[in-house]
């Protein structure tokens, strides 16, 4: 009994312990290709930057978010900026693109979004080095001029 | 499917199979192994929530210490429970050395602190130690032994890392060289020739890599050759161990009988091995510590064995990585001394094993049982996983600053 089960896990465990080494060399590949395409990416496209320390916000967050052609930002899922901020709405404001320039729209949160201090009332345009905030959260809206 | 559940199934199986190998069923093996699978998976989990960085090294080093602690158990089953608890201690302190190594957070400024620990532990081995097997190298308290110099490797990378950070603290570098040299001679007068090997590998490399002058770093070099040379001729173990080496097949029943066994194991198990609890890896003596790859090379066959070596790769390349992608000076040699302490003495003891080079009694890391090596492999580890988050958040900031 001993020796055929034995003899059957020994192949199952070869092919096994392979299987387990090809995988993490793919999920490290995986990882070094996403290193690589963020470098790609990072030329001419807008993004924001976070101004507050990272360490003072109790929610998780990125240091940069790169924006679309339409960029959302709220706490549902679902939004291409989830943050769990608890002062920020389920959909909150909006960055849209249009003809190169990019504007800032607030789509209908609660505690209203902010433009370098001023809370906005209308969509309006963004220049490079805008404050933008929202609930406890700064950005720095960061455009390159070629 | 994730590399975590393949590991989990490899568990299974073989300690499914370990539960049937015991004469009379003994179900202690099964909770033990369940507790074990148990402990990797939550520690995994942990890792990867927590984002603690590096989340391959674990994984890497848990399908190791499985397979080892597999190997052991079916070598003994004392050694191989005991190893079991080994390990749950070194998890715990891997979690423990990570926490304290970003808790505290200047560790290049206590450099006399790393000489002095280093030097105090070798006089202590020196005064109360035990003599096991030839070597003047361990401690006893109470019922338990541990190996000093296993400690004494991190320290003594430590104390490099800090010296390369700040030059200046020390008058010349022929105080770092005098140094480095005091912990080699004491690993020489205890007999342990692999250890004084293993540190001396990690010295010159590190050396050679943050030392401008290569003249110096070459007349070290020199110097090692002619101390091998004199060595040889003195001190008749070393002679015994080249010999062995050379031509183990003249003295096959004395001084060649290990590594010829281990041969014979190596031989015996063919492409897929006899299938555990098949052979006869026990006729080698020390089966369970240092030669332990070649009763896993008889067991489960070379693809087996290649497959550990393609898992100890791996390590070694994350490691690197790691290294590479670090810019603080203290750390990067903190980093680079870890990866190669464990690049060296996995090719010392898997080279020594199948004749490569002489055999120097090393353990293999993270397989051999030994739970001095282990904990302070996990401890190690755990330093360069703390290294690794800080190397990943950096690295994320690179990616994005503008051009």
């Amino acid at each position: 009994m001993f020796p055929i089960l034995s003899w059957i896990i020994r192949y199952l465990f070869i092919a096994l312990i392979y299987y387990f080494i090809y995988n993490i060399i793919r999920l490290i590949y995986l990882d070094i290709s996403r290193i690589n395409g963020k470098q790609k990416k990072k030329y001419n496209t807008p993004y924001l930057k976070l101004i507050n320390r990272k360490e003072t916000l109790d929610f998780e967050i990125e240091e940069f978010y790169d924006l679309k052609d339409a960029t959302t930002i709220g706490r549902k899922k679902g939004n291409d900026i989830q943050i769990m901020d608890r002062f920020i709405s389920s959909n909150h404001a909006k960055i849209t693109m249009d003809e190169g320039e990019y504007f800032l729209e607030d789509i209908g949160s609660v505690n209203g979004t902010y433009l370098n201090t001023k809370k906005l009332q209308d969509v309006i345009k963004l220049k490079s080095g805008d404050r933008i905030g929202l609930g406890q959260v700064e950005f720095l809206f960061v455009k390159e001029v070629e | 499917m994730r590399p975590i559940s393949i590991l989990v199934i490899i568990n299974i199986l073989l300690f499914g199979l370990l539960y049937v190998y015991t004469e009379p069923l003994d179900t202690s093996i099964l909770i033990a192994g369940g507790v074990l699978t148990l402990l990797i998976l939550v520690s995994y989990i942990i890792i990867v929530k927590a984002r603690m960085g590096d989340q391959y090294i674990f994984l890497l080093i848990s399908m190791l210490s499985s397979l080892g602690i597999v190997m052991i158990y079916r070598l003994d089953p004392n050694f191989g429970f005991r190893q079991i608890t080994w390990y749950g201690l070194g998890v715990i302190l891997y979690f423990l050395s990570y926490g304290i190594f970003r808790w505290i957070r200047n560790w290049d400024e206590y450099m006399y602190l790393y000489i002095g620990f280093g030097i105090v532990l070798f006089i202590l081995t020196f005064t109360v130690g035990t003599t096991i097997k030839g070597a003047t190298n361990w401690i006893r308290i109470g019922d338990f032994v541990f190996q000093p110099a296993e400690i004494i490797k991190i320290s003594f990378i430590f104390f490099i890392a800090s010296y390369f950070t700040y030059p200046d603290k020390l008058k010349n570098i022929y105080y770092f060289l005098g140094i480095s040299y005091v912990h080699i001679l004491f690993l020489v007068a205890q007999r342990d020739m692999g250890m004084a090997m293993l540190f001396y590998s990690i010295f010159i490399s590190i050396f050679y890599v943050f030392y401008k002058d290569y003249k110096l770093v070459f007349y070290n070099f020199a110097a090692a050759i002619l101390i091998v040379v004199y060595g040889y001729f003195t001190m008749t173990h070393v002679q015994v161990r080249f010999e062995a080496w050379i031509n183990p097949w003249r003295d096959i029943a004395g001084r060649g009988y290990q590594i010829t066994q281990s041969l014979f194991a190596i031989a015996t198990g063919g492409f897929f091995g006899t299938g555990l609890g098949l052979g006869y890896p026990d006729y080698i003596p020390e089966v369970h510590t240092d030669f332990i790859f070649s009763a896993i090379a008889e067991e489960m066959g070379t693809f087996g064995a290649m497959a550990v070596v393609l898992l100890y790769f791996l390590l070694i390349y994350r490691s690197f990585k790691i290294t590479l992608t670090i810019q603080d000076t203290f750390k990067k040699i903190i980093a680079l001394g870890i990866t190669l302490t464990y690049s060296y003495q996995t090719f010392m003891i898997i080279g020594g094993v199948i004749k490569l080079i002489p055999l120097t009694g090393i353990t293999m890391p993270f397989i051999s049982y030994g739970g001095s090596a282990l904990v302070s492999a996990f401890i190690a580890f755990g330093i360069l996983q703390a290294v690794s988050k800080k190397s990943y958040e950096t690295e994320e900031l690179m990616d994005f600053e503008p051009q």
